[in-house]
Parts: C-alpha cells; structure tokens; sequence
C-alpha cells in the first residue's frame, strides 16, 4: 500500500504539471486530489503491518512506517493539506503554475517517502528529491537565485553529502542498509565510528533543522519561496531534519557513553540556535524574514528538548514540533494572504489592516499567542514542559537560555501583530479586501488546532507517547505527560479546561463592553490627527512606532549580532573560488608549456619510481 | 552468430575511405552511409554482447597468425560493453549531425563523416586490440583524426586547439613507441596476453620505466592532469557534437588502455594507488577550474575531465565493486555529458565565443533544450532519482568498502563544487533575462530526437537501474579475472 | 633479447638515438617558431624510429629474408619484427607532421604570426 501512495503522488504531480496546458481549473482539481487522495489513503490504509520490499540496482530498499513517523506523516499531511487548498487561491493568475503545483506535490511525495523509508539509501533518495523539489521552489520567484538559492542548495548538499557519506560507512561495516541493522550494530561499532557515523548523520539534519552554524541559508530561502510553499518549507520540511535527529540521539546514541556528550553539545547548540534566531527576528522589517528567523529559533527549542532527550523532554521537543508546524504553517499563510492583498510584507509599509482582513487577524492572533507561550494556546504546553524537562534534568543554565529567547520573542511577536493590523490606517490601504475563502479557512482550521492543543494536549501526545514507545522509552500505563507538574495541579487530561473557560468568558466581556462602547457617540478622526509635544505631524510622516521600539534591546545585543557566521561563509566561499581561479591559471594556453609539464610529469615519475610503485 | 569483432574495425574503416567515392555517386550517400554502418555495428555489438555474456570471450585472430605472433581482437564482456557504448554513442552522433552544413556545399559533411567514422574506428579498435603495437596505430588513427576534426571550424581559434592536440599527442606517441619497445626488448612479444604471462621476468626497473611511459602516453588522451592541456581547448573549439565524441568515445577508449594495462599487462602493485592518487588530483584541479569560467563549452570540458578522474579514482580501488562503479559512471557520463554537450550547443548556438552569460533566460526559447540541460546538470551532479546517483553511491560504496574515507571525503567536497557551477548554469537558463545579442536557435528535429533519447535514458537507469546493472556487473567479473583473459587468448595456440 | 655483444657499438646507436630524441625535445619544447616545433617534434621521432631499429639489431646478422640458401646455411637474422614497427611509425610520423604543417598555415593566417607565446587565446 504504501509505495501505492508514492506512486499516486508522483503521477499526480506530472499529470498536474502537463493539465495547466489543458485547463486551469483543472489542473486546480489534480492538484488538490494529487495531495488529497494519497493523504487519505495514507491515514485510511498505511499501518505499521505493511512493508513493501524491493530490490533496485542491486540495493535492497523497504517501505513501511512506524509510530514515530506516524506522528511526522500526520504533520506533513495535514500541513500540506491545508496549504494545498490555500495555493490553489494563492496561485490564481500567477505565473508557472505547473510549476508550482509540481514542485509542491514533489516535496510531500518526498517527505512521505523519507518517513516510510525503513533503509539509508532510500531515506536519501527522497532526502534529495526533498531537497531540489525545495530548492527549486526558493528559486521561484527568480529573486536572488545565484545568492539565496545556490546557498540553499550548497548547504543542503553538504548535509546530504556528510549523510551519503556516513551511508556508506555504515553499509561498509553492516553490509545493509537497513536502519534496523544499523541500530542494532551501532553499539558494536568501533568507537572511532560511533562518533563519525552520528556526527555526519546530525551535519545532515541540522541542515534540514537549520541548527546554529548551518542556519545561513534559512532566512533567505523561507522567504524567497512563495509563502503557500514556505509554510510547509518551515512547518514541515525542516521536521524532517528534527525526524532524523530524533532517530540518531534516541535509536543511536542512547545506547552508547559518548552519547551524553552528544547529548549536551546538541542542546547547547540548540538553545544557541534559539537566541541567534530571536535576535535576528526582531531586527527584522519584513514579515517573512521575520518569521524565518522566528523559525529557526522555534527550531532551536525543539532541538534542546531532542538533544536533552529525557523522556518528558523528549516528549516537550516532538509536541512543540507539532505546534510548531501549526503555528509558522499558519503565519506564514497569514503573510502570504497579506502579501497577495497588498502586495508587500513589510511592517513598515503595511499597518492597521485588521478591520480590512479581520480573518487574517484572528488566525495570527491564535497562532502569535501560541508561538509566544501563552496560555491557553498549544505553545504554552510546549513550552511549559519544556522548561519543566530542563529543570528537572539540572539544565539551569540552558534554561536560562531559553527563556531569555522566550522573552526577547515577545518583542518581535508584537511586532508582528502591531505592524500590520494595529495602528494607523493609511490610505494606500484602504480598498484592501479580506483574502478569498480559500485562502482563510485553512488558516483557521490550523489556528483552531493551535487552540485545540492547548486545552486537550492529549490529543497528539497520545500519537507522541505511542512514538516513543517505538523508539524505546519505557513507559508504563500512565501518560507520561500526567506526571507533569501542570498536569498533575490541575488534575487529568482535561486540565486546562478551567483556563480555558475563565479566557472565554473575558474575551467574551471585553465583547460585549466594547459593543457597549461602540454604541456611545464616538467622534472619528483621521489617523493624522493627533500631535506630540504640540508637534503636528505632516500627511506622509510614519507614526509607525512599532518597528523602532527596540531600538535600545538592540543596541545592547549589538555586540552579539555583528558576528554574522554568514560573513565567514561568505568569505570562505570567495577565498575559494579565489584560490581556484589562480589554480586555473596552471592552463597557461600556450602548447609549449603543456609539452613541458608532459617532460616534468615523467621525470617526476622516474625520479620517484621507487616510492610510487 | 552474426558477425566477428574484425567486422568492428573493417566496416568504419572502410565506410571511411568509401565516402568520397560514394559522394560522386550521390551526394546524400555520404550522410547516410555512416549512419547504416554505425546501426549495423551496434546490432552486431548487441548480438556478440549477448552472446559473450552467455559463452564467454570471443578471440578472433587476425590474417591466421594465432597469438602471439599475430594480432587478435578481444571481444569480452568489457571490452564488448565498451565497444557496444561507443558505437551506441558513435549512432546517436551521427542521429544529432545529420543534417549537420546541410544547406552548405557538402565537402565539409564529406570530411566531416569520413573523420568520424575514422576517430570510431580507432577508439574500436583501441578497445578491441590484443596487441600493443596495434593499440598505438589505433591511438594515433584516433588521433589523427581527432586533430582534423577539432581543426574543423575554420572560422575560430580552432586551429590553436587542435596544434596544441597535436603537440602533446605526438609527444604521447613518442613516449608510447618507447614503452612498447622496452617491453618488446624484454619479452620480445607484443601480444598482451602473452606480456601478461611472462611480465614476472622482466627486471622490476623496466617494467617501471615502461609503465611510466604507458601512464605519460595514455594519460594524454585520457585527459590526466597535467597532461590534459589540449582537452579544454579541443572541447571548446570542436564542432558540438565532436565535443560529446570526445566526451563519450575517445577517452572512455584512452581509459580502457589505461586500465587493460594496470590491470591486466602490468603486475605492479603501486600503479593502483598511483591511479587513485593522478585520479584525484585530476578530479580536484579540473573541477576547481570549472568553477569561475566564462565559456559554457569550457566549463563543460573541464567537468568532463574531472569526471574521468573521478572513474580513475574507481578504476585505482582494484576491486571488483570499485570496477562495477568505474563502468557505471563511464556510462552514465557518456550519456549524461553527450547530453549537455549538445543541449548546450544549442543554448549558445549563435554566438562566437560560447560564453555563459549567453544562455541567460533561454528557458523561454528554448524550453525542451533548457529542461534538457537542467535534467543532465542535476543528474551529473548526482541527484537522485536521476542516473549519476546509482554511479556516485555505487562509487562511494566501493570506497567505503576499502576503507577510504579520505577519498570520500574529497570526492563529496568536490562535488560541491560541481554543484555550485552547474546550478549558475540553469539558473541562468530559467531566472535571467535573456542578452540582447543572443538569437536562440531551435534545434533541429534530429537534434531533439538524440537529446530526448539521452535523457530519457538517464529517467530510465535512474528509475531502473537493474536495466544496466547486470552486464556491468559482468564486465567488471572480466576484467579482474586476469588469468582467465590470459588464457582465452593463447588457448588459440593449441 | 639474448645479445651479449655488448660492445661500444651498441652504446653508441642507443646513445646516438637517445641523443636525437633529446635534440628534437630541445627544439620542441624550447624553440618559440611553430615550424620549429614540428621539425622538433619529428626529430624525436626519427630517433625513436632509430633506438627501434637499434633493439632489433643483432650483431653479424642478416637481412630478414627468408632465401633459398638460408637452410643450407643457416646464420642469424636481425628481429624483423621492430623494423616492420618501425615503417607503420614512419608512416605515422609523416602523416602527423603533415597535419601540423597545415596548421600551421592556419595558424599564420589567423595570427599572423609563427610565435607559439603570442597564440595563446585559449587559456585558463
């Protein structure tokens, strides 16, 4: 069943492709089926039984899925579910449609089969199919593709690479290829391989995960790629990173001592992640840097609760992956619907829509108040057992990390929600309508989800439980996640209930105060009309205050942001092509010199004929 | 049966001569016979393929001097794979040049097919030789003709290219009559199965000294650093399709003799490390020049070297699995790079000096071209599911297996940097506007029928690579097996 | 070959060859006149041609001819097989050397010039 799966979608992706020479809506149509049909067939079908088994140039290859990548094919299907019904309105009347949609499905078919992937080399394929289906759809928009999109790629291929190389090492000393081989030998192996081996694995998906010293390529491929597409790019794609990482610090390195020091070194550079990620988020003036920032840094707490590994850490790190990808799946929608609407994603230019795009608002509330831990939304849960974990674990420091980063988030989520719906409206955007139907509804239902996780978390931490049971926690009847502090206050699985109640019931009373309010004569001005230190200001002066607010935060992290590790990269990358170009110098083009290197090459070789043979 | 390998180098050679002669008949003859003689030789190809995969080794002996006296041609699985994938590339050459200078007066179509079917001949028969000497005057046919044809365009700095071909090749032939001399004067044979057998009674300082010379000789044509000065220049000022013949005959001929002589003549020991060593070092400076330059055909020559160098880096592991990878990607980069050589001409078609910036936003012109060359730059690189990845995994595989890390290491690290220069490429293909100069020429239906074809077939082995897997996996089996070639071939003797 | 007439003849064809190869490597690879090179480059080859001759020869022998007296009267032959390599390299040589001249021509009209320094447009 499961390689069915794989199939359709391949199909349906070139079928998609050549039906936009036919007929736009129903190439629409393939598309949604394309994603729809094999999603479905997916969650109807595909259980832990069904193993399909093939043997391809030689290679054994297998099929099946697992628990632990149930719970990562529900993030990806239903994330691309939802984002494929918003494309559909988002790419009306845009160009290389067919294009898109082809990529889109290429880049779920990928995912799906790197979680059904029981072997290396077909884990890799699909990685790779991941990787240029993603890349091609940063190079969309035809937007800085020699710097953003080569940049993507290069990373990508050097984690693919330290993966392909890490492959062979492993079939060299198993002879399979299987993952169940390897994590049966691993403990075996010499000890020089048990860090080689997990070292190249983790280069690979901290890549994907956009761990700190490989993040460089995330800001600009997450926001040059059409945000229908970043969503999944950001909620999705980069959990594949976080999949593998969960397989090598649990399946690999639990069983072996130097895995504690794998384990600590992966937090670290996960709460480090986090901060460098909030720094650069608030500094950001566009939306979708912003949130590729942001990204990172909710990457960088996923990766501490993986890499602390105990198992309710473990378990904060996959719930907070799972809100993760409704949260940023949702803003980068949200984005994406302002972006079409208006036509730029910057705060600076954009303010005071929420009475144009009310819907849009509602779903970044959810999902701005989710992203920055407060109750009753699925991050607080998140984010609650992740503290909970590191205490519990003596990690204060690392907590202190974290929650330095939580902190500092606040500011650029207000910034977010301020620069474009609060605020002065100008204008320029005052025939700005809501997006189409198509467009809010999955924003809605993937906010609603964000709320849902908060109130009834143990609707995905039973799928989480089951997960890591796979992966060989050991845990008893008792839902781990009840024996945690503020579950255990409250009470069972509906413990935030009372919360939620009390929330409701305020939002519910400022309703009613402020239709009350609104009822009173209320005398409206122009946006202009107001003055500061009897100063009035001039029509086209930006009263925008919100993206400056922080100017004194970030003058003190100042030190912190002027090393850019994308600096040395750069230079790196253009010491080299420097150094090659003065290598190529060597072809002189004049035939006599070539005649001599033929003379030189030959008396090298007799003179050093005993040593070379 | 139905045929004998001698048909393999009678046939061209003497379709060669015939074509000016035919020309008087009718004109059109001198297109269309080479493109019968090379549809016959790859059915004969395909039949004595399948029946040496069957029955073992087919030794033919040449004018009734049995070995080692007389010359014998060797159609094993290695050798009749090879043969099979130049006449295969040789066929789908003459498919893209048909109707190459049409509108032109024919005498340089007349030229130009009598020097191809000339430069198959000599790769054949370098393939098919079991006779040292007979491999050198096949060396030099190939050459010959490979001067002429680089030399062809008299409007360019071809002539340049070409003098410098011909400096070093005859420099190589110098060094290659040597070397065959100092074996001839030790064991007085040149048949090489015989070589084979008594090389354990030659003085370690000769077999050295002539190996020295084979690797100078050889390396030349099969474009080793530092001795591949001629080949970005040859690449670059050939005709387009003499480009991919390059590419896909003349050096996978050049890196048979290279390996028929490490593996099966000589017995040292060293001359393995030493091809990994001359491999990487290739591979390393050939890529690394790749990376900054200006002209789309240069970029792809010194791809093209690297990429036999990386086949060396296989060939030098000596074992079976590293063979099996060698082939592989010998075969993937005949039809990977003939694709990129002639979709790539397209892509520059109108323009002087082929520069790169020219295929900026040829995407809208030239879609099938364009997507063409995107499918063979991503599949050179070795992205899956495209067919260079089952080369690059086999060859890694192998590597691993012989415990080198290092070379792993440097091989990824340098198709890094494969990666980088191939994807400037096509995303100036399909992001940039296009230059005001440039005029896209649409390729001709012939042109398009051998592009399809190519990449289709790398779709195919990308998808399926079990298609191909089996007779390289026989074809390796033959060339280690040493002992069993020496003994195919003076069996005849009694 | 079994030849222990290791004498000061034998020394001086193969110094004699060795000499001409260095010779033509001389005006090959030093020598900036196209026309130059390519005598240069033949000159090697004679001398190659030469040292091949020189490994076949086999002191007091005769021609390689297979003559009616011959099994009456039995004496060595010289190794005719070096000399039959020797007239296919000569016939090699002679047409490699034509294809340089005609390019070299070209060259001379397309540059105007016989300096290999200042035909270097082709590069890096």
């Amino acid at each position: 069943m499961n390689y069915i799966i794989l199939v359709v979608f391949l199909g349906g992706a070139l079928l998609t492709f050549f039906a936009g020479k036919i007929n736009n809506v129903l190439q629409d149509i393939l598309f949604l089926a394309s994603i729809l049909v094999p999603a479905s067939l997916f969650f109807a079908y595909v259980h832990a039984g069904n193993i399909f088994n093939l043997t391809l140039g030689g290679i054994h290859l297998s099929l099946g899925i697992n628990a632990m990548s149930w719970l990562f094919a529900l993030i990806v299907l239903g994330l691309g579910s939802m984002a494929a019904f918003y494309s559909v309105s988002f790419m009306k009347g845009k160009e290389r449609r067919g294009y898109f949609y082809f990529n889109f499905i290429l880049t779920i078919m990928a995912m799906t089969g790197i979680l059904m992937s029981r072997d290396l080399v077909s884990f890799f394929i699909f990685w790779e199919i991941m990787t240029w289906s993603s890349y091609l759809m940063t190079v969309y928009n035809g937007k800085d593709v020699q710097t953003v999109g080569i940049k993507y790629f290069v990373f990508s291929a050097i984690g693919a690479y330290a993966m392909l190389m890490a492959i062979v090492v492993i079939h060299s000393i198993n002879g399979s290829f299987m993952i169940e081989d390897l994590v049966r030998s691993f403990p075996e192996m010499p000890v020089n391989m048990q860090i080689l081996i997990p070292v190249l694995l983790l280069t690979g998906f901290g890549v994907k995960a956009a761990i700190m010293p490989l993040h460089v390529w995330a800001p600009g491929a997450y926001s040059n790629a059409p945000m229908a597409y970043t969503s999944i790019f950001s909620g999705a794609l980069s959990k594949m990173g976080i999949y593998g990482m969960v397989i090598v610090m649990v399946s690999l390195l639990s069983y072996v001592p130097e895995g504690y020091w794998f384990r600590e070194v992966i937090a670290w550079m996960g709460g480090i992640t986090a901060v460098i990620g909030t720094l650069w988020a608030i500094k950001q003036d566009d939306a979708k840097k912003l949130l590729a920032y942001s990204s990172i840094a909710q990457l960088g707490y996923i990766i501490v609760g993986i890499g602390i590994g105990t198992p309710l850490a473990m378990m904060a790190g996959l719930f907070l992956a799972v809100v993760h990808a409704l949260f940023k799946g949702t803003l980068f929608l949200a984005v994406g619907a302002i972006e079409r609407q208006t036509g730029t994603s910057n705060f600076r230019e954009v303010t005071g829509l929420i009475r144009k795009m009310p819907w849009t608002f509602v779903a970044s509330l959810i999902s701005i108040i989710s992203l920055a831990g407060i109750p009753p939304m699925g991050g607080f849960v998140g984010k609650w057992m992740l503290y909970e974990s590191l205490l519990t674990s003596n990690h204060y420091l690392l907590v202190i990390v974290i929650f330095f980063s939580s902190t500092a988030a606040f500011l650029y989520c207000y910034k977010f929600l301020f620069g474009f719906f609060l605020g002065q409206e100008e204008k320029e955007w005052a025939n700005v309508k809501e997006a189409p139907v198509l467009m809010v509804v999955p924003m809605l239902i993937l906010s609603f989800f964000s709320f849902l996780l908060g109130t009834y978390p143990g609707i995905i931490l039973k799928p989480i439980d089951a997960g890591m049971q796979y992966l060989g926690y050991g845990i008893t009847q008792n839902h781990l996640w009840q024996t945690s502090v503020i579950f255990n206050t409250w009470g069972n699985q509906v413990v935030l209930q009372p919360l939620l109640y009390s929330i409701i019931a305020i939002f519910l009373f400022f309703l009613i105060f402020l239709t009350i309010k609104s009822f009173k004569q209320t005398r409206y001005v122009t946006t202009k009309d107001i003055s500061s230190s009897g100063e009035v200001p001039k029509e086209h002066e930006n009263l925008t205050f919100s993206v400056d607010f922080m100017q004194p935060f970030m003058r003190a992290v100042e030190p912190v942001m002027r090393r850019q590790i994308d600096k040395y990269y750069t230079g790196l990358a253009n010491g080299l092509e420097a150094l090659f170009d003065f290598m190529r110098k060597i072809y002189t083009g004049n035939g006599q010199t070539y005649a001599i290197y033929v003379i030189v090459f030959v008396v090298i070789l007799l003179l050093f004929k005993d040593i070379l043979f | 049966m139905v045929g004998t390998p001698v048909l393999f180098i009678v046939i061209p050679l003497l379709a060669a001569f015939l074509i000016p002669l035919l020309g008087m008949l009718w004109k059109e003859l001198v297109r269309i016979v080479p493109g019968l003689v090379l549809a016959y030789m790859l059915v004969l190809s395909v039949n004595l393929l399948n029946h040496v995969l069957i029955y073992g080794p087919i030794v033919e002996v040449i004018a009734g001097w049995r070995p080692p006296l007389g010359i014998n041609l060797v159609f094993s699985a290695f050798s009749g794979f090879l043969v099979t994938l130049v006449v295969f590339m040789g066929l789908l050459i003459w498919v893209y040049s048909y109707r190459f200078k049409r509108n032109v007066d024919f005498e340089p179509a007349k030229k130009y097919f009598l020097l191809l079917m000339m430069l198959i001949t000599g790769s054949v028969g370098i393939i098919l030789t079991g006779d040292i000497f007979n491999m050198f005057v096949f060396i030099e046919i190939t050459g010959i003709s490979g001067y002429a044809l680089t030399a062809f365009y008299t409007g360019r700095d071809s002539a340049e290219a070409s003098f410098k071909y011909l400096m070093l090749g005859s420099i190589a032939s110098t060094f290659l009559l040597l070397a065959i001399m100092i074996i001839y004067s030790q064991v007085g044979t040149l048949n090489m199965a015989d070589i084979a057998s008594k090389m354990h009674t030659i003085k370690p300082v000769y077999k050295i000294i002539s190996f020295i010379f084979f690797i100078t000789a050889i390396g030349i044509e099969a474009e080793i650093f530092p001795l591949n000065g001629w080949a970005p220049d040859a690449y670059t000022e050939a005709p387009g399709p003499v480009g991919a013949a390059f590419a896909g005959i003349v050096v996978k001929a050049s890196v048979y003799a290279i390996v028929r002589y490490v593996y099966t003549i000589f017995d040292l020991s060293g001359a393995y490390d030493f091809l990994i060593l001359i491999g990487l070092i290739t591979l390393i400076m050939a890529e690394t020049a790749a990376i900054r330059q200006e002209r789309l055909k240069r970029m792809l020559a010194y791809s093209s070297i690297g990429q036999m160098g990386l086949v060396m880096v296989a060939f030098g592991m000596g074992t079976e699995e590293g063979v099996f990878a060698a082939l592989f990607m010998i075969l993937n980069h005949a039809i990977i790079k003939s694709l990129l050589f002639f979709s790539g001409s397209y892509l520059v078609y109108n323009s002087k000096h082929k520069y790169i910036k020219e295929v900026n936003g040829m995407s809208k012109y030239l879609p099938i071209t364009s997507l063409l060359f995107a499918l063979g730059a991503f599949a050179i690189v070795g992205l899956p599911p495209f067919a260079g990845f089952w080369s690059k995994l086999s060859m890694l595989t192998a590597a691993a297996d012989s415990n080198m890390l290092f070379i792993i290491a440097l091989v990824l690290i340098v198709s890094v940097v494969e990666l980088v220069y191939y994807l400037r490429v096509v995303n100036r293909i399909y992001f940039f506007n296009k230059e005001e100069k440039t005029e896209p020429k649409k390729p001709t239906f012939n042109a398009l029928i051998v592009m399809i074809t190519l990449g289709a077939l790398i779709l195919v082995i990308g998808f399926y690579p079990d298609a191909i897997t089996g007779i390289l996996h026989k074809a390796s089996a033959d060339l280690m097996d040493k002992g069993q070639y020496i003994h195919d071939v003076l069996s005849l003797n009694k | 070959m079994n030849n222990t007439y290791f004498d000061l003849l034998d020394y001086m064809i193969y110094g004699t060859a060795i000499l001409i190869i260095l010779i033509g490597l001389y005006g090959a690879l030093v020598k900036k006149s196209l026309i130059k090179i390519v005598i240069g480059l033949s000159v090697v080859d004679s001398g190659v041609n030469l040292l091949i001759v020189a490994i076949g020869y086999l002191k007091g022998g005769t021609a390689p001819i297979f003559s009616p007296g011959y099994l009456a009267n039995p004496i060595k032959m010289v190794d005719p097989v070096p000399q039959a390599l020797v007239l296919t390299a000569i016939v090699i040589g002679f047409g490699v050397t034509a294809v340089a001249l005609a390019l070299v021509i070209r060259l001379y009209r397309h540059h105007g010039t016989l300096n290999i320094d200042e035909i270097k447009d082709l590069k890096w």
